[in-house]
């Protein structure tokens, strides 16, 4: 979960109606915030994907508004429709990143913090909507240093410009090779010969959407007007971002003036809140608590939504910023959430069903406590494991390997098709402690099937110096004949590098082979440096003892 | 604290409590203990700091076959002397009677004493005598020792020994080794009758032994299994192996989500599942991803295998197959996350799961079973928090607090199911879903601060814990 590092003070003068340290401590979490820590009046906190407008202090602070009964209901957005703000749309761009959308936002004032916040949430927005920057990107610009009307048009790999934290011109292509924003995405334009950029009418280049702006557009603490640019692949999607950072900007104080976006299947976006009317006997339904209609509007207006009475149903407006919401399920939660979690008494009511483990547990369970009884030590290994220590040491066949794609450990890249090597792994890993050691593990095994094929095996291993063949053959005939009343035969065995020569067999039950056993080879045990004798075994219980 | 002694220590110690220094071989007859008991009693005792072993060397000497010849006929310088008591005698006369090497030690003894004066003629010498020859002292050594051995200690004239010792075949000397055994102070007072009832030294250490037993993780993973079969929840059991249709689809969460993508979950290489689900299970999670989310739905995307990232996948399946109309489903297994393995994260743990559908399904039901499930873990102090998940609404966090460290800990996630999960897999009632991860719980229960050591099956660890 992404984190966001604010200052309780800050915060306390942005939500203002004197609310104390500690009210906006214990209200945070019933936002879905969780503080992560708390040093001085520093705190971080863990907010959801699916709110991004917490990413910064102004969205925590317009939730924590509502909650602590501050300011209630939808904060309005008005926006000036008139003024010389436009953005023309060439076609060129259709085939590489068809949309683009925006907003001036004027009359305000960012500080270093703020600035720090917004291109965070930026950052938050590109991952999360965006899909790292595919989807839709966003970019922030000084509009006061632009020339308005915008053109979106695309231009080929040669063309140059001073990118932001530059200070010479580079070709497009130098900039895809040479910044790291340029290394991380590029590849969402593909191989495109013309990338799509945005000029303004005196063809100064303003951005290379989704990689860089310009430098010339720089967002500073000086700057006052704001232009707020989303290209994308998705109209909706681009509009769905524009709003959230129109809610921060609201918050910290500007006023907006309508970018026009005219040309090729685009338009000035509309930002309309959406209204949902629901019937509310489903959320008392959902949640449990009988709840009048009025309480149900005044914990949903503590959501910072709008809503009103409308015969026997609830009238719900929703600002675009808000696209989380899909369904009235998603109103019973911000209905639960204004009306406090702490406030809803849990309920034990008696169950009407029997529980029942599940008939492989309960036999699995029984083998092991012979096992025990047995004096043997149950571990617990991974399944997913190394090829090093599945087939490498242990000179096992490795023909039907299964893989993961890369694995961030180089421990854990291979699905095991036995559980011996493991326990080898562990008699390895235990040299220094006293023998006999005695150690076995039940657990799923994998092989390659329709697609794959899981199966529970039960492996074990004894370790000290006078151990043999015939000492494991006893234990594992006494572990299945106790309970289970199995009566296995051991036979004579082609020869396999884990075994010692003429000290292995084929385990058989009914005239099916069940699973393995024999002395393991010293040259394996050399591998695992393991110093004494050691002798072992493994069953395929699926099969033998349940399905 | 009351010593406890072994019959042969008893026995030891009685017989030196009366006769103090006794070599093993008397010990042994005193006692009448073999030997290799007596050796073995002192070694015992010894270690208790109950017996000193004396080691000492002592040298006799007696005398050999010439030193017997003199004692018996005097030394070859005497007879010499005693052959010249009348008159003087030439070479020849003399070597009649003294054998070759005699004659020689004896001329040469005899004028070294300055005993006789030897003339030189033509023919031959003759010998005589020239004072009174008396009794040396190796003489008087020689008539001392006699047909005895004696000790070192009886040794008067040093000087003298050191004579005869340096004469071939004189003295014969003996280094004998020998051992006695004595009693410390604390043992010479010990009631060795007190023992003598058999009783043991109850307090002293004992080598460890250790109990075969069931891994720890897997106790947890029962006691919490116990719980859920107390509070009506029956187990089911699903694959490892998982199409991402039934991981990812089928919970709501989008193809192109970030959280799908490699860096969070393990794909397996080249393998994906044919078949993932029925057509109009594929048909409809389709179109409610295309409607909600806005995107190109492929099936090559959820066809892909993964292995499981949650035990969901396993509750879902369940539930579009069975369609319950009142069930209360658990299942229990191992998911896994591709990340980097640390003190806090694994890429395979365990995670339990479970599921109410049909009566009593409102989230205040959700919340008093998650209370009743920590009360039997012995948690009492809890909370609810908001949190989000991509598939239930409302989504709740159960917070624990613990008291060990003073803190509240995150445990439990819950909520109930999103519409536009349920819906399309036919499912037309509200199901309460809740879990978590079970090693966080052991850890809290094994106090562990390294979620890695239930993996580790290090043996110091399993044997003491």
């Amino acid at each position: 979960m992404p984190v966001v590092e604010l200052n309780i003070n800050r915060i306390r003068k942005l939500v203002s109606g004197n609310a104390t340290r500690k009210q906006i401590l214990d209200v945070l979490p019933f936002l879905g915030l969780d503080i992560e820590s708390e040093i001085g009046d520093e705190i971080r906190i863990e907010y959801s994907p699916n709110r991004p407008d917490y990413s910064t202090d102004y969205g925590i602070a317009t939730g924590l508004q509502g909650l602590l009964g501050i300011k209630k209901g939808i904060q309005k957005t008005s926006i000036k429709k008139k003024g010389k703000f436009a953005i023309k749309v060439e076609s060129s761009v259709t085939k590489v990143r068809p949309y683009v959308t925006g907003i001036i936002a004027t009359n305000g004032k960012l500080d270093d913090i703020a600035i720090k916040q917004l291109m965070n949430m930026q950052e938050d927005l590109h991952f999360g909507i965006g899909r790292k920057r595919k989807k839709s990107s966003i970019g922030l610009h000084d509009a006061d240093k632009i020339s308005f009307p915008l053109t979106y048009t695309t231009v080929s790999r040669d063309h140059k410009f001073i990118p932001l934290n530059s200070s010479t011109e580079q070709s497009i292509d130098e900039i895809l090779a040479n910044t790291e924003v340029g290394q991380n995405y590029g590849s969402v334009i593909e191989d495109a010969k013309n990338v799509p950029i945005i000029f303004d009418s005196e063809e100064n280049t303003i951005s290379f959407p989704p990689i860089i702006n310009s430098a010339l557009t720089t967002v500073t603490s000086k700057t006052k007007n704001i232009l707020i640019e989303v290209t994308s692949i998705d109209k909706d999607a681009a509009e769905d971002m524009l709003s959230v950072v129109i809610s921060i900007l609201q918050t910290a104080g500007f006023e907006f003036n309508e970018l026009k976006i005219s040309g090729n299947k685009n338009s000035t976006p509309g930002l309309k809140e959406k209204i949902m009317i629901y019937d509310p006997k489903f959320t008392s339904e959902i949640i449990g608590i009988e709840m009048s209609l009025s309480n149900m509007v005044t914990c949903l207006k503590k959501c910072r939504l709008d809503a009103s009475v409308k015969g026997k149903k609830i009238k719900c407006t929703i600002p675009r910023y808000r696209f989380d919401i899909f369904s009235p399920m998603d109103l019973t939660e911000e209905i639960a959430l204004g009306y406090g979690i702490a406030n809803i008494e849990p309920k034990l009511s008696p169950s009407t069903t029997i529980g029942q483990k599940n008939d492989v547990t309960i036999k699995t369970k029984l083998l092991s406590q012979t096992a025990v009884g047995l004096g043997f030590l149950e571990v617990m290994n991974s399944s997913l494991t190394s090829k090093k220590v599945l087939y490498e040491m242990t000179k096992r066949n490795s023909s039907e390997i299964i893989s993961v794609l890369d694995s961030k450990s180089q421990e854990h890249t291979i699905l095991r098709d036995s559980l011996l090597p493991s326990l080898l792994d562990n008699l390895s890993k235990n040299i220094h402690e006293s023998y006999p050691q005695k150690l076995f593990e039940t657990g799923v095994v994998f092989s390659k099937g329709k697609p794959i094929h899981e199966s529970i095996n039960l492996a074990a291993v004894i370790a000290y110096k006078d151990t043999n063949y015939s000492e494991i053959k006893a234990i594992m005939q006494s572990l299945l004949k106790t309970n289970f009343k199995i009566i296995s035969q051991t036979k004579t065995s082609q020869n396999q590098e884990l075994f010692a020569k003429g000290r292995h067999a084929d385990i058989f039950v009914n005239d099916n082979k069940i699973g393995e056993i024999g002395e393991i080879d010293s040259n394996i045990l050399e591998n695992f440096r393991i110093r004494t004798s050691v002798a072992g075994f493994e069953i395929k219980l699926s099969g033998l003892i349940f399905d | 604290m009351s010593q406890v002694f072994h019959d042969i220590e008893k026995k030891i110690l009685e017989t030196l409590q009366k006769t103090p220094n006794q070599t093993p071989e008397q010990l042994s007859k005193n006692t009448e203990l073999s030997i290799d008991q007596i050796r073995r009693g002192i070694e015992w005792l010894r270690l208790k700091d109950l017996a000193l072993v004396n080691e000492s060397e002592k040298i006799t000497f007696s005398l050999g076959p010439n030193g017997l010849d003199s004692f018996k006929n005097g030394l070859p310088e005497r007879k010499l002397i005693n052959m010249l008591k009348d008159k003087p005698k030439t070479f020849e006369e003399i070597r009649s009677v003294l054998s070759g090497a005699e004659f020689n030690v004896a001329i040469a003894n005899a004028k070294k004493n300055a005993w006789i004066n030897i003339e030189k003629s033509n023919s031959d010498s003759s010998v005589s005598i020239k004072e009174k020859p008396i009794e040396t002292p190796e003489e008087k050594l020689l008539s001392f020792i006699g047909e005895k051995t004696i000790s070192q200690e009886e040794i008067t004239n040093p000087l003298a020994m050191k004579i005869l010792l340096s004469r071939p075949n004189y003295i014969v000397q003996n280094t004998e080794k020998s051992k006695t055994i004595s009693l410390t102070d604390a043992a010479l007072s010990l009631d060795t009758s007190m023992s003598s009832s058999g009783a043991i030294d109850v307090e002293a250490d004992v080598p460890s032994v250790f109990a075969a037993r069931t891994h720890p993780l897997q106790d947890t993973i029962d006691e919490i299994r116990e719980i859920f079969v107390n509070l009506g929840f029956s187990e089911i059991l699903g694959n490892m192996t998982q199409s991402s249709f039934w991981n990812f689809d089928a919970l709501f969460t989008p193809q192109d989500h970030p959280a799908r993508e490699l860096q969070d979950t393990f794909y397996l290489e080249k393998l994906e599942s044919k078949n993932p689900a029925s057509p109009s299970q594929i048909k409809n999670v389709s179109s409610s991803h295309k409607k909600n989310w806005k995107y190109d739905w492929t099936l090559s995307e959820s066809q892909k295998m993964v292995l499981r990232t949650h035990t969901t996948c396993v509750t879902i399946k369940h539930l579009a197959e069975q369609k319950p109309e009142n069930a209360r489903i658990f299942s229990v297994g191992r998911v896994f996350r591709n990340e980097k393995v640390s003190y806090k994260h694994l890429v395979e743990f365990n995670q339990i799961e479970g599921i109410v559908i049909g009566n009593n399904t409102t989230l205040r039901d959700l919340m008093g079973i998650q209370k009743e499930f920590y009360k039997k873990l012995g948690l009492t102090k809890i909370k609810f928090w908001p949190t989000f998940f991509p598939y239930t609404e409302p989504s709740l966090q159960t917070m624990v607090y613990n008291e060990k460290l003073g803190k509240w800990i995150e445990l439990f996630g819950m909520g109930i199911f999103r519409p536009e999960v349920t819906k399309p897999l036919g499912i037309d009632k509200p199901v309460l879903a809740w879990g978590g991860g079970i090693e966080r719980i052991a850890m809290l229960k094994y106090e562990l601060d390294d979620v890695r050591e239930f993996y580790n099956n290090n043996l110091s660890w399993l044997r003491s814990t």
